[in-house]
């Protein structure tokens, strides 16, 4: 029955072993403090292993516990993975983005949590760490376990960091989402790309948007259509419609009907992969 | 949650406290400090009301386990007057600029969004319009129509510059 902050991670994984399973992790506590909450909390967001933006000579590196502010602020994530950062900047509230960690939104397994959103778009792995010092990595998008649900079970792993690839030459990325308001409210759908051109044609996309599945997902006959193709006019037009009808959405009484919902999927995936070009072609 | 100490700063000054540490910030500070300035709203960080700062940054105390805050700093509306560089001053100049520009109806958001401004003229002396719109856009208002209020900030960071470079000016 208790509330600990962990100053490192070797004291949060001793908490942890020796309550049996009963005490789980808590880092910006935004999500979970609405819940029922479960009698003994390990609160990690000053574990020092679990801070941090590293950039790598082929890898970037995001700790879980960088908060949203932190991560809206890294002229690092703004450059190498700027869907990231988009996302990161949109994020609720600033009160929320000031507490709220990029590990927490992943765990908390909302299914268009914009975070989330942007790490699958980026191809993110996580890094997670048992309580007897084995580690493993797994992308973020098998981190889902259901509606709401993480298959990470907080009490037997801590979420560590993010892996992403920085942004290649000829690569862009880019995050957008449509809710009824600029700030403070859910999303009605979001989408993320990461798109990589060569000689003004797109050589790789990953498209993903949310909330559709339990897990933000990719729209992989979009994706088709866009390898190889030359952005024009003709393509946006085939973006919109591909996305529109190879994805099933649900409407919902808290967000927006199927109908509408299903526009939004069409016309945010072609705006997103447009603006991923556009800042593909930049870098290129 | 079993009660335990929980020890931290309260507009500088240190206290503690015994408390079931997943009582929330806001209750905390409105039950066992007396401190009513800060609000409760919505209760689940949709509207802004019971906004503080925690080392400095603007949160929702609604969200904040009171576990949480042990070894930190919060402040409150009520720790920010006397934060005033013109000693004088019964307000500080946020609250002072929110009286003048009208910024305040029923006043029920006004704390927290004090509290929104207050963090980013600490970090942003002489923010643009669009970035006192960022900083308060976690805070709700129902009545005012937020000009006013964008008004009030800009006006408030003027005086406090004015202030850090003539001290004797109020």
């Amino acid at each position: 029955m208790s509330y600990t902050i962990a100053s490192n991670l070797k004291q949060a994984i001793k908490i942890l072993k020796e309550s049996d399973g009963k005490a789980q992790v808590i880092a910006g506590a935004t999500d979970l403090f609405l819940e029922n909450l479960p009698s003994e909390l390990v609160d990690v967001s000053a574990v020092p292993e679990i801070l941090g933006i590293t950039r790598g000579k082929d890898f970037l590196s995001i700790g879980a516990g960088v908060t949203h502010a932190e991560a809206a602020a890294s002229s690092v994530i703004r450059s190498e993975a700027e869907a990231l950062s988009e996302a990161c900047r949109i994020v609720g509230s600033p009160q929320v983005r000031n507490m709220g960690t990029l590990g927490g939104n992943v765990i908390n397994a909302a299914p268009a949590a914009d975070a989330a959103v942007a790490l699958v778009a980026l191809g993110a792995k996580a890094v997670l760490t048992d309580l007897y010092g084995s580690s493993r990595e797994a992308f973020v998008v098998d981190l889902y376990g259901g509606y709401n649900r993480s298959s990470v079970d907080s009490s037997a792993e801590i979420l560590m960091r993010f892996l992403l690839k920085p942004a290649q030459r000829g690569e862009g990325s880019a995050f957008l989402r449509f809710a009824p308001r600029a700030a403070l409210a859910l999303p009605l759908v979001n989408a993320a790309a990461r798109i990589r051109v060569e000689q003004s044609l797109i050589k790789e996309a990953r498209i993903v948007i949310a909330p559709a599945k339990p897990a933000p997902t990719r729209l992989l006959e979009t994706e088709k259509l866009l390898l190889g193709a030359k952005p024009g006019l003709d393509l946006w037009q085939k973006v919109k419609s591909t996305a529109s009808s190879e994805i099933e959405v649900r409407g919902s009484m808290l967000r927006c009907s199927e109908e509408y919902r299903c526009h939004l999927v069409g016309v945010l995936a072609r705006r997103v992969s447009q603006q991923a070009v556009v800042r593909a072609m930049e870098a290129e | 949650m079993k009660e335990q100490v929980i020890n931290f700063q309260l507009n500088d000054e240190p206290v503690n406290v015994y408390s079931d540490p997943s009582l929330s910030l806001l209750k905390l500070l409105r039950n066992r400090f007396n401190l009513l300035g800060t609000k409760e709203g919505c209760g689940r960080g949709d509207c802004g009301v019971c906004t503080v700062l925690l080392d400095g940054r603007a949160v929702n105390s609604c969200l904040i386990p009171a576990g949480k805050v042990q070894g930190r700093n919060v402040c409150t509306i009520e720790g920010i007057s006397s934060k005033s560089t013109a000693k004088a001053a019964r307000f500080h100049p946020i609250q002072q600029a929110f009286v003048e520009k009208g910024a305040v109806q029923c006043g029920f958001c006004t704390p927290g969004m004090i509290m929104s401004a207050f963090a980013l003229l600490q970090e942003n002396p002489s923010p643009s319009k669009e970035e006192v719109r960022e900083a308060i856009s976690g805070n709700l208002c129902r009545c005012s129509g937020y000009k006013q209020i964008e008004e009030a900030v800009l006006e408030a960071a003027k005086v406090m510059i004015c202030q850090k470079e003539h001290p004797g000016f109020k």
